[in-house]
């Protein structure tokens, strides 16, 4: 497949430059750079998702098996997750972290090179496909919702302890639209997290025959998912808001991040993306 | 140089308001022409407000500018000049020009960087197009004014952040909520600051407005001129739950919101977010409530506060400011230079207009009704390029004249001698292109870069004084233009 390495790497110098030049147009406050910088990444990802496509399609069932493939689709669904929010809520801001974001998943990607995860040919493809889609829409996300709550906790706590809000803090959306991003990431994500968790254990049953095997990831899933549940109860039941969600949303991507990294490549798993 | 520039004024630093007082021009149209009918003027326009007055004519070499000036001017007020020449500055050519930059881009007024200058120019400068007492220098010296005043706005962050105490606490409002809509307002007791506010608030498009006041009496007339709703003070706390925003000034001597009430009104409003306004003193809002979450705190001193590191931030910004104002001027310089040749030129050209435009009114008339528009059109556009085409010789000849040598004042006068242009009267339209490229202009300036608070350059004092400065501002509801309030009725600088 040399022509996908060549699209690959050119969807990697387009991420690139995007992520170079929207972060370096912020900093300097240049409209013009933001804009050309997302677009860059916007062609990158246009590309990206054709590269998927075609992965998918040419050879579904081995495509699934590769661990490369896992991460380029995660950077592809948090940048679409990032182009959805920037649409609808105007959050340019997200770039700053998204784009980076993505080109890093997707260096990743194709550094791992084709090691093969190790599945069992059996391979019910509705559960593992919304196994696999539900959880990573769930974490770009959390991952949005993570920053955007990193950003309001520092601009809260500097309009509590009347600090003056001067430079790039001043071009930052109001408190109001870093909310909003953390409601949509517990209400929309949490229901996707839990079905993420619910069809990967029916897919266990159906493959392994167990549901639950104590595999450390399994136990760190189950343990976000509690602390994600009770961040759903009190953000949708009790009405909390602001800086605790915010907090509590950062832990749990931040847990998510260091169980998706750390486990898998430190501990034995079957989740593991090695061979 | 053919003609000279004359700018004289007096201003919030050279003149004391009674001496502002006795010189403000109500009638500018009336001196304007007092001014064009001294011999030698050819152009003149005036800018009035109640922190400035300034008088810019153009005339002939060797007339006395300054002295017709003022003399017209103080015989327009009824006064004699000895009266006036104490408080005037007087600029003369490039120094005018420099001025009159400074002051439209705001950097001469009290407020530094505050808008409304700018607007009063613009108005100032369309009723002397209209009055027909601009000519070629001063609409180019407008022109540019308008342009640097731009530029200064949009590259340097002098007008950026609020500097008077109402608009920081909304501005800080914006920032927590975002979008006005769909909140609620309370004004708990009245007070200017209070009310300058809550039309500030209003302006940005906040939904409701409660008004709160131990006598209901006011507080249903203040409602009503905010077209809110009066509440009684016995209930104040029971409607807290519905608002967002609560702006406190009253005279009580003990706190009336306590933390723990507030506690009580966040579970009912589900931490939706309150911003607490403090601004009297002693204070109304226990300060213990900061410490809560989705509560944010504003007293008076935090707010003046802020409003102090803005003007700071506008000082520095300032001397960007100056540099660009320094350049524009610098650019001004060449073309005044070329300039001699510039109302030639543009008398020339109306006058072969003027002459196309003639026969074909009279072609037309013998042509009968009969003719289509597209006729009439090809035929309009025919006589008028005939005419323009004529004159492009002689016109690049003058230029290079002009260009060559250090005076082409020779050639320009024969010119003028052989089209007979000094005789013929000068058309009354010829600015109204002009006009319509300073409305243009006005729309490209949009009202949401200006802070239509922010300056207050009427008040009469720095902004933090702005309740004692207004002892009886007629906020009214409607927009910017409301709280015009103190200096009245002669805008505002």
């Amino acid at each position: 497949m040399d022509f996908i390495k060549i699209v690959d790497a050119l969807i990697a110098a387009l991420y690139f430059c995007g992520a170079v030049v929207h972060v370096a147009g912020a900093v300097a406050g240049r409209k013009k750079a933001l804009r050309a910088g997302a677009a860059m990444t916007l062609c990158g990802f246009g590309m990206h998702t054709g590269v998927l496509c075609v992965l998918l399609a040419v050879q579904f069932g081995t495509e699934l098996t590769r661990s490369d493939f896992y991460f380029s689709l995660l950077a592809w669904s948090l940048l679409l997750i990032f182009f959805l929010l920037w649409w609808r809520l105007s959050a340019s801001f997200l770039g700053l972290v998204a784009a980076p974001l993505a080109l890093i998943l997707f260096l990743s990607s194709m550094t791992l090179g084709g090691s093969r995860l190790p599945l069992p040919p059996a391979l019910s493809g509705l559960f593992f496909g919304l196994h696999i889609g539900a959880l990573f829409a769930a974490i770009g996300l959390l991952a949005m919702a993570g920053v955007a709550g990193a950003a309001y906790i520092v601009i809260e706590h500097k309009i509590k302890t009347k600090e003056k809000l001067s430079g790039f803090f001043k071009t930052l959306p109001p408190l109001s639209t870093f909310d909003k991003m953390n409601r949509l990431a517990v209400s929309a994500g949490f229901p996707l997290y839990t079905l993420g968790l619910i069809s990967g254990f029916i897919w266990a049953g159906f493959t392994w025959g167990k549901t639950f095997s104590w595999d450390p990831k399994e136990i760190a899933a189950i343990f976000i998912w509690l602390l994600y549940a009770f961040l759903f109860h009190q953000r949708v039941m009790i009405g909390w808001q602001g800086r605790k969600t915010a907090w509590m949303v950062i832990w749990v991507f931040g847990l998510t991040i260091a169980s998706m990294l750390g486990i898998n490549f430190l501990l034995p798993t079957h989740h593991s993306f090695k061979s | 140089m053919q003609y000279e520039i004359c700018l004289i004024g007096l201003n919030h630093r050279t003149a004391g308001v009674e001496i502002r007082e006795l010189f403000a021009v109500k009638d500018s149209r009336a001196l304007e022409e007092r001014l064009l009918a001294a011999p030698g003027v050819r152009e003149a326009m005036v800018v009035s407000t109640c922190n400035r007055v300034e008088v810019l004519g153009v005339g002939r070499a060797g007339v006395d500018l300054a002295q017709v000036a003022a003399a017209a001017w103080a015989g327009h007020c009824g006064r004699t000049p000895v009266e006036l020449t104490p408080h005037l500055y007087v600029h003369a050519n490039l120094a005018a020009v420099h001025h009159l930059f400074c002051v439209a881009s705001s950097l001469d007024s009290m407020v530094l960087g505050e808008p409304q200058i700018l607007g009063q120019i613009k108005q100032a400068y369309r009723a002397a197009v209209e009055n027909g007492s601009t000519r070629v220098i001063v609409n180019r010296m407008l022109h540019k004014a308008f342009s640097v005043a731009k530029r200064v706005r949009t590259e340097t962050g002098i007008g950026a952040s609020a500097v008077s105490i109402s608009y920081a606490a909304v501005e800080l409002a914006k920032r927590i909520f975002g979008d006005m809509r769909g909140k609620t307002a309370m004004l708990i007791g009245a007070g200017e600051m209070a009310e300058l506010a809550a039309a500030h608030l209003q302006s940005a498009g906040i939904s409701g407005i409660l008004v709160a006041n131990r006598t209901y009496e006011r507080a249903v007339e203040l409602a009503k001129r905010f077209s809110g709703r009066a509440v009684s003070f016995a209930e104040l706390l029971t409607r807290l739950p519905e608002v967002d925003i609560v702006i406190s000034s009253t005279g009580s001597p003990t706190a009336i919101i306590r933390a723990r009430d507030v506690k009580e009104i966040l579970r009912k409003r589900r931490n939706r977010p309150m911003f607490f306004i403090d601004i009297a003193v002693p204070r109304d809002i226990d300060p213990d409530i900061n410490s809560l979450d989705n509560v944010y705190l504003y007293d008076i001193d935090d707010l003046k506060e802020i409003v102090e590191e803005n003007l700071a931030q506008r000082q520095e910004e300032a001397a960007k400011a100056a540099e660009i104002v320094d350049l524009e001027a610098g650019k001004f310089r060449h073309w005044l230079t070329s300039l001699d040749l510039q109302p030639t030129i543009v008398d020339l050209l109306s006058f072969g207009e003027n002459v196309a435009k003639r026969e074909l009114k009279k072609t037309l008339r013998r042509l009968g009704p009969d003719v289509s528009p597209e006729t009439e059109q090809a035929l309009e556009t025919l006589v008028l390029s005939i005419s323009r085409k004529l004159y492009h010789e002689p016109l690049v000849f003058l230029k290079r004249r002009a260009r060559e040598e250090q005076s082409a004042d020779k050639f320009i006068d024969l010119a003028r001698r052989m089209f007979n242009l000094d005789v013929e009267a000068v058309p009354g339209d010829a600015h109204r292109d002009r006009v319509g490229a300073n409305e243009a202009g006005d729309d490209e300036l949009g009202d949401d870069e200006l802070d239509p608070f922010g300056g207050e350059d009427c008040a009469g004092g720095i902004p933090a004084d702005e309740p004692a400065a207004a002892p009886a501002a007629p906020v009214t509801p409607n927009g910017p233009t409301g709280p015009t309030g103190p200096a009245g009725e002669d805008g505002r600088d």
